[in-house]
């Protein structure tokens, strides 16, 4: 036996590392950026929009953004690639001839005017290569011969992609050594953000500024942005966004929110109390009522009680809950014609004022409709297999051995044929729990209850990604560790199985 | 035309009462009387589907507009349905202009069927009469799917024309269907207005009618909950086989997929797929669903598999030198058919439900007129009617389905014969 759930829980290793490429995979390709901000398409920005970009981009930093997906080759750019995207920029900046009059000096026919679009995208990119583009951006800013908005562009951006990375910013406290090192880096990047060139700056205030400032910085600083094979095959697979999301999550790190900027397991920690017992709850309850209800409509098989039992369950399970949620919401709740239960919540809040009793009263009272919505149709399902679980073994030869030999009724029901009939039930129990879990998210938002479920649903809405990805990920947990419960108590109810 | 040939290899090789395997179940299914009913509602509901036109639109049949009123290209007599049926922009989902076309062609497919099938029967022995009437059901199928794609593709549209203000000009006589409403229009004037006899199920808090709009949310749950099902069980079955034929690695492979689709809450990971569409269409939806349901029939076909490859039909198949796609596909997956046409049953009552749940969280197919919609709007303005149409379609579309899958399971079942 221990043998086995150690087998079992090292093969959940492999299925959750698939789970997440796969979460990973899905949110990552999906077209479109949480916290993507308007970007403003025109070369110089001003200074305000200049500070959301900067702040967008910090950002993009913070959460790995700015990387690539799965595989890293940005040290292969050459200064073609980081021209034509800045020279976008430029031919945007430029005006669109007239059809008819004078046409002004450089204008662009209407046809070869680049798309907004594509402008936003090429912003973008030059952005997110970060570091890797520097020698490049240096080598354009320095090439006089070169358009002067084009270098203008060139230091601007070198402004924002040669600053230092800071270390964590969001979410722990950081180190001593961190935060020392942090410093550093902030005056560094202040004065990087200093040497930005201004829109009216003339040819030569440029000329003097790129010669006597960047230039000479990039000199002192070259190691930095020169790379080795070795160094290369290290980017290739670690500067990815996988690569660092992987390693965080391997020390059990989620990430923080992109929305409050709290880690998600904390948050994710404070909701699983609720979803939790809820479910639990739930499954108890369905239990509960179902077995026995089956055991008995098994028992009188075919009699018009059976029969309306069968009837009645049938047409629950056709009913769809989230329609049952807001009828008794209609009917129960705002007063017309009843006020018996809250509209929502989990009645968990003022805990400092109202005794423990209390509170229980009230968590109770919060949780009496959405257990009722959470548990028919299970209670359906469930009630139709313990019927037919017992249904055959009813008819076995122990059975009626066990009534010949002269054991009371109630006695041949629940000790031979409930123990047996109860086997195939037992197995739903863990198809049950990945329904359970991922089928509250209804409940959870027409009640309100800050469960899991509607967290997700915020979170989606929100294009959270760590949020999504660590909730995904533990709920699979869950998932697997009721699959091995369900499993092991195979062995507890009949003997002839063993996992040895 | 019969020939004696023909009827000396029918008496000398099979029994006079010989029946297909079909045949066997499709009476034992007879048998089972609410399922079989059951089978006639949910035909009742795919007539609704597609003849919701011709009982609520709000374009006419016939117009006759006097020279001189509304625009010149309207004038004269004109039949405006007919061509508002092809338009897309009118009918702005393909899933509409599909059914708009089997308006047409399901009435000539049945007349034509009722019209040769007499004949047939009354000229041909009874084995060459069943082959003739699967090839005719199957090239009917395809010419109306393909009527259906060629009229989306040719992408008709005509200038809008607002035919219920012309209606009520001086002279102009028109014949309307009995519900004069678009399911997508709104009439900011009649918001919230309570059943009665012109709105059946009052309207909505846009002014549409209710009535209306669940009439063609019978298309979309239908649509979607179908091919829904469709793309799973195409994808469950294709890995399903794969695993349960070749077994060995490529099996370990399979169950690992199916391990690892299996422990996502399902639920989740369709929001998660769903949040990541914007301005998601009946296709998307559909797709959706699709992706992440086929871990139970990839199951149940890979189990059907294992069992069937040691049986001996299959081992003699193997013997004979037949190709591997030969056994699987003329021996081996036949037989897996029966459980896999149960759990697809069962499987579109699920889809259909799925999507309300999606379209009930305000990500269902973003201009459609679906049931979960329906109720969230119930929801929202606390309008009866509202909540429980759409519940009451749910359910009762719902319970069509499973009592169908029912019977068909229980008929399949040799154990439960009657």
């Amino acid at each position: 036996m221990t043998t086995y759930i150690i087998k079992r829980v090292l093969l959940m290793i492999p299925t959750l590392l698939m789970i997440a490429l796969i979460i990973f995979l899905v949110l990552n390709l999906a077209p479109g950026r949480p916290g993507q901000t308007q970007v403003s398409a025109d070369g110089m920005q001003s200074s305000e929009s200049a500070e959301a970009r900067e702040s967008y981009r910090i950002f993009k930093e913070q959460f790995n953004f700015d990387k690539p997906i799965l595989f890293n080759t940005r040290f292969n750019l050459t200064e073609a690639d980081v021209r034509s995207r800045l020279d976008l920029r430029v031919q945007f900046n430029k005006p669109v001839c007239p059809d008819t009059g004078e046409k002004p000096e450089g204008c662009l026919p209407v046809d070869q005017k680049p798309s907004s679009a594509a402008v936003i995208k090429a912003v973008e990119e030059v952005e997110d290569w970060g570091a890797y583009i520097v020698p490049e951006l240096v080598s354009i800013a320095a090439d006089e011969k070169a358009d002067l908005l084009l270098r203008k562009l060139a230091v601007v951006n070198l402004a924002s992609n040669a600053q230092m990375r800071l270390k964590s910013q969001y979410g722990r406290k950081p180190t001593p050594e961190e935060r020392e090192y942090n410093d550093n880096a902030q005056k560094e990047n202040e004065q990087l953000r200093a040497w930005r060139p201004s829109k009216e700056m003339s040819a030569e205030e440029f000329n003097k500024l790129v010669k006597e400032n960047w230039v000479p910085w990039f000199e002192m600083n070259k190691p930095r942005f020169e790379y080795s094979g070795g160094d290369k095959v290290a980017i290739f697979f670690t500067d990815t966004r996988f690569a660092k999301y992987m390693y965080n999550l391997s020390k059990l790190d989620f990430g923080v929110s992109h929305v409050d900027k709290k880690p998600v397991l904390d948050t994710i920690g404070g909701k699983l109390k609720y979803s939790i017992s809820l479910s639990l709850l739930s499954i108890l309850l369905a239990y509960m009522i179902s077995v026995p209800l089956g055991v008995w409509s098994a028992y009188r098989q075919g009699s018009r009680a059976d029969q309306t039992v069968t009837l009645i369950l049938f047409m629950l399970y056709s009913l769809p809950s989230f329609f049952i949620a807001v009828v008794v919401l209609e009917l129960f709740t705002w007063g017309e014609p009843f006020k018996w239960f809250p509209t929502g919540g989990f009645g968990d809040a003022g805990a400092d004022t109202m005794t423990t009793l209390e509170q229980l009263k009230s968590i109770a009272w919060h949780l009496v409709l959405p257990l009722l919505c959470m548990t028919y149709r299970g209670l359906a399902s469930l009630s139709r297999y313990a019927r037919t679980g017992v249904l055959d073994v009813i008819r076995a030869d122990y059975i009626r051995t066990a009534r010949a030999k002269g054991l009371g009724e109630p006695m041949v029901v629940i000790k031979h044929a409930v123990r047996n009939g109860m086997i195939p039930i037992l197995t739903l129990l863990g198809s049950l729990l990945p329904v359970l879990i991922g089928g509250s998210v209804i409940i959870e938002v027409i009640f309100n209850i800050p469960g899991m479920g509607l967290y997700l649903f915020e979170s989606i809405l929100a294009r959270d990604y760590n949020a999504i990805m660590a909730v995904l990920l533990i709920s699979s947990l869950l998932t697997l560790v009721g699959l091995l419960v369900s499993d092991l108590s195979y062995a507890v109810v009949d003997p002839r199985i063993s996992f040895d | 035309m019969a020939t004696d040939s023909d009827k000396q290899i029918s008496s000398s090789l099979l029994p006079k009462d010989y029946k297909t395997y079909g045949e066997i179940v499709w009476e034992q299914f007879k048998k089972y009387k609410l399922s079989y009913w059951s089978l006639w509602g949910v035909a009742a509901l795919f007539v609704l589907a597609i003849f919701a036109p011709l009982l609520a639109l709000n374009v006419p049949f016939y117009i006759s507009v006097p020279e001189g009123t509304g625009p010149a290209s309207v004038a004269g007599v004109s039949f405006p349905w007919f061509k508002a049926l092809f338009d897309v922009n009118f009918f702005e989902s393909g899933v509409d202009i599909f059914f708009n076309s089997l308006i047409f062609t399901v009435p000539m497919v049945l007349a034509a069927w009722f019209f040769i099938a007499p004949r047939w029967k009354k000229s041909m022995i009874k084995d060459k009469y069943k082959v003739y009437r699967t090839n005719f059901w199957l090239v009917a199928s395809g010419v109306l799917l393909a009527i259906a794609l060629g009229v989306y593709m040719l992408q008709f549209s005509q200038p809008y024309v607002d035919y219920q203000m012309l209606s009520k000009a001086d002279g102009v006589s028109s014949v309307y269907p009995l519900l004069e409403y678009s399911y997508r229009d709104m009439e900011l004037n009649s918001v919230g207005i309570s059943p009665n006899s012109a709105h059946w199920l009052g309207t909505d808090d846009r002014g549409r009618d209710v009535f209306t709009r669940m009439l063609y949310g019978t298309r979309i749950s239908l649509t979607i909950g179908i091919l829904a099902v469709a793309i799973y069980t195409a994808i469950g079955m294709v890995l399903g086989s794969i695993g349960g034929f070749f077994g060995g690695r490529v099996d370990l492979v399979v169950l690992r997929l199916i391990e690892v689709m299996l422990c996502f809450p399902s639920f989740f990971l369709i929001l998660t797929l769903r949040g990541f569409v914007e301005e998601a269409s009946v296709f998307h939806i559909m797709v959706i669903i699709g992706v992440t349901g086929w871990t139970g029939i990839a199951r149940l076909v890979r189990g059907e598999f294992l069992r069937l490859r040691r049986q001996d039909f299959v081992q003699a198949a193997i013997a004979l030198g037949y190709t591997r796609t030969r056994i699987i596909f003329r021996h081996v997956l036949p037989n897996a058919l029966g459980p896999v046409l149960v759990s697809a049953t069962f499987g579109v009552a699920g889809a259909i439900i799925l999507e309300a749940s999606l379209a009930f969280l305000g990500l269902g197919p973003t201009t459609a007129p679906s049931w979960g919609q329906i109720l969230t709007v119930g929801r929202q303005t606390k309008l009866w009617a509202l909540i429980l149409a759409p519940g009451f379609a749910i359910f009762v579309t719902v319970s069509l389905l499973n009592l169908v899958g029912e019977g068909v399971r229980d008929a399949l079942d040799p154990k439960m014969r009657r």
